[in-house]
């Protein structure tokens, strides 16, 4: 196998499931000015409120736990500071102030004061508005980055490569040591992590 | 005086190799065992086999990005980002571009590693043989010039070189890819299998389809590991399963008690001197401290990479060689080449939901040349290979649209469909006029003028390309593959890092810069054996070629050295 395989082996793994985008930004270049570095922080409430969104996302179920106890909501603000060109990380932030304010105005509640199932309900309305504003920015040739596609795909990168994504929701060998290419496939068993 | 004769004793070698990537390891081995004493130098830092791979055992939760690049990592390396080879988990073993730029006449992405190994740590270990086809087409259709060697003349060469560094696959009886010394291969998986049967079936037998012979262990072979298909190679292998300087030919020359390596050594040039006619050794700058200092030996191997080779050539001028050493052909820098690829076709596989994979394979499937062969004329020269290979991914694919919740992260932890991907890898033809030059306007971090790369495909790549990525469908289809998808995601030459040409070898001085033996017509002590000597390129993945070429030049040299005819 190329060398290639190993990025592709990434990209399918996490798949149709992360954006272009996001694989634009994390596989291709994107580059910013040394004093464009850091464009945004995010206080420890934030991290709270990402990791609660992120927990919609990816829930605890019975078979493992969700993105909170995987440590997505602290993933999420390092990745966007380290990892985003500036204009993202401001589409990011500003994203993530309207998802906050959404909730005082929807619920009259702060976001992490929300019950799950209207944590459920709001991160349903902005994943709705997101498909709508993508698809009119798609047709205008633009592409600002949103705040629930970058939340969202970071999310899936930070859990199904933590040690609860990999051992728990997924399974995962370090040292396989051979290889069978058609092994049974047992009832119920999970996919690979890697 | 006394001083200077001492160091300049001290500095004297049988042999200098520059560079310790696939090819200059290979020198170092050669020439060592046989009885020379040699200074090996590398650009860049020392890589210690193990000690050095810090990456190699860590999980991917260890990863602070998870595998990702860094704003701050983009911004020094806008080169190497441009495709994925430049990774969190290797990082140190890509270039800082911002230190040694290049000039682009045209897009040429040009991936470089500096350090003690070099690009042999990171390649994608595909070894497959020249056939007389590929030694015979230049001289067949006219393009570029004739190869000095036809496949009997190497074929004992890469019976050695495979012998050496382990090169596990199948016989498959092929003329255009000839089997070799292998060890057992790989398993197909079962997709694979079904994929190979009917292929070769409806084709009868016109076109096969095999495991990738890669230079990976199957079994434990003179004290290194087996794989433990992990598939994380690109980071060092702590169990030496993989061939690399480190893992094989360093050791080897190392326990022959001749070698020196010289980390951070940029050669800058290669001394002439004009009384003799030969080279005189080398002139250094020393990348840590920027001191320049001299080496001098017998004889001189440049392994510097086809494109940094080719720069100390064209760096070296005197009187003798006001155009740079060796080039009174006016080939040097010329003829510049690289695989053209990222096209095929995938498909999806059904009948197979029962089964799953076990272990991470570090190598796919692999469909030798068939086209142009025989009778056949297509409106391209020469032809292509495919890589690529079946796996089984989550059901991922049928979510809505940023979807979320449960029921999502249960699809994305069942295993869901069975694809099948063929990516094809096209031989490119020798043009003159694709080039490199020394631009002297601008400078590297250590004062060097930079390379100038003028290289485009052109119309033969083009037309090939349909055939790649229409023949990859049509034998999918053929497979029995469901929901064929082909694409093209385009291609710019330095992309396949199988960047060759540009000091080609042939029989005649006033159209090559080495001859037979990849030794300068010229400079009779001056041998080039990495991918610059290549007339041609083939379709095939080229490395292994290069590691019986140095050997095989590496036993002439050393004859040629017994007998004072150098």
């Amino acid at each position: 196998m190329h060398r290639r395989e190993a990025l592709k082996n990434v990209a399918f793994l996490l798949g149709g499931a992360i954006s272009a985008t996001t694989m634009g930004v994390l596989f291709e270049s994107f580059t910013l000015p040394e004093n464009e570095k850091n464009y945004v922080s995010f206080t420890a409430d934030q991290e709270k409120v990402l990791a609660e969104f992120a927990e919609i996302i990816i829930p605890t179920t019975k078979s493992a736990p969700g993105a909170k106890a995987a440590g997505v909501g602290k993933f999420i603000p390092m990745m966007v500071k380290d990892c985003y060109p500036a204009k993202m990380q401001q589409a990011f932030a500003e994203g993530l102030k309207e998802m906050e304010a959404k909730s005082l105005k929807d619920f009259n509640k702060e976001f992490l004061l929300l019950t799950v199932a209207e944590r459920t309900k709001l991160v349903g309305e902005i994943r709705d508005e997101t498909i709508i504003k993508k698809k009119a920015d798609k047709a205008a040739k633009k592409n600002e980055g949103y705040f629930f596609v970058i939340a969202r795909d970071l999310t899936i990168l930070g859990y199904f490569s933590s040690e609860i994504g990999c051992t728990q929701a997924r399974s995962y060998v370090a040292i396989p040591g051979r290889y069978d290419g058609a092994a049974p496939l047992k009832p119920g068993q999970k996919s690979w992590a890697t | 005086m006394n001083l200077n004769t001492n160091l300049k004793a001290e500095n004297t070698y049988d042999a200098i190799v520059i560079g310790s990537g696939i090819s200059g390891g290979w020198a170092a081995k050669e020439l060592t065992e046989k009885g020379l004493r040699v200074l090996m130098l590398e650009r860049g830092m020392n890589v210690e086999h193990i000690k050095d791979y810090p990456s190699a055992m860590k999980n991917p939760w260890e990863f602070e990005h998870r595998g990702k690049l860094t704003e701050a990592q983009k911004a020094t390396h806008p080169v190497q980002i441009r495709d994925y080879p430049y990774q969190e988990a290797n990082e140190k073993w890509w270039v800082n571009d911002l230190e040694c730029p290049y000039t682009e006449d045209k897009r040429f992405d040009w991936y470089r590693g500096f350090h003690v190994g070099g690009k042999s740590l990171m390649w994608g270990r595909q070894s497959y043989r020249f056939s007389d086809h590929n030694f015979e087409d230049n001289a067949k259709d006219g393009h570029g010039n004739d190869w000095p060697i036809r496949y009997k003349d190497i074929a004992p060469w890469y019976d050695y070189a495979e012998r050496f560094a382990g090169i596990s696959g199948s016989k498959e009886n092929w003329p255009l890819c000839p089997d070799g010394e292998f060890l057992p291969p790989m398993d197909l998986n079962i997709v694979e299998k079904s994929v190979k049967a009917r292929i070769e079936e409806h084709y009868k037998k016109a076109r096969i389809m095999m495991i990738g012979r890669v230079a990976n262990l199957t079994v434990p072979h003179k004290g290194r590991g087996n794989c433990q298909y992990r598939n994380l190679c690109s980071r060092g292998c702590p169990f030496g399963a993989y061939f690399s300087t480190q893992s094989s030919t360093l050791p080897a020359a190392m326990a022959t008690n001749r070698l020196t390596l010289r980390p951070y050594s940029i050669v800058n040039h290669i001394i002439y001197d004009k009384d003799t006619k030969k080279a005189k050794g080398v002139m250094v700058i020393d990348a840590q401290t920027n001191k320049t200092m001299e080496f001098y030996a017998k004889i001189v191997f440049v392994n510097g990479s086809t494109l940094g080779s080719t720069f100390i050539l064209l760096n070296s001028t005197s009187e003798a060689h006001p155009n740079g050493l060796g080039n009174a052909s006016g080939q040097l820098g010329h003829n510049l080449m690289d695989h053209h690829f990222r096209c095929g076709a995938s498909g999806e596989a059904e009948g197979f939901d029962d089964k799953y994979t076990y272990g991470r394979r570090a190598n796919g499937i692999y469909v030798p040349r068939y086209r142009n062969v025989g009778d056949e004329k297509r409106d391209y020269l020469r032809g292509f290979g495919y890589q690529g290979g079946a796996s089984r991914s989550n059901w991922q694919n049928d979510v809505a649209e940023l979807a979320f919740g449960a029921d999502f992260k249960d699809k994305m932890t069942t295993p869901g469909k069975w694809t099948m991907g063929l990516g094809g890898f096209g031989e490119m033809l020798p043009y003159y006029e694709n080039k490199v030059y020394i631009d002297k306007t601008k400078k590297d971090k250590w004062g060097q003028p930079v390379l100038a790369i003028d290289c485009e495909y052109k119309e033969n790549e083009k037309k090939m390309r349909i055939d790649m990525m229409n023949d990859a469908a049509e034998m999918l289809e053929a497979s029995g593959m469901k929901n064929i998808k082909t694409y093209d995601n385009g291609c710019y030459p330095g992309m396949a890092i199988h960047e060759m040409g540009t000091a080609r070898m042939g029989k005649d001085p006033k159209t090559s810069v080495l001859n037979e033996w990849n030794q300068m017509h010229e400079v009779n002590n001056v041998f080039v054996t990495d991918g610059s000597c290549m007339p041609s390129i083939a379709c095939q993945n080229p490395s292994l070629t290069f590691m019986a070429l140095t050997a095989r030049a590496c036993d002439y040299a050393v004859k040629e050295l017994k007998k004072k005819n150098i």
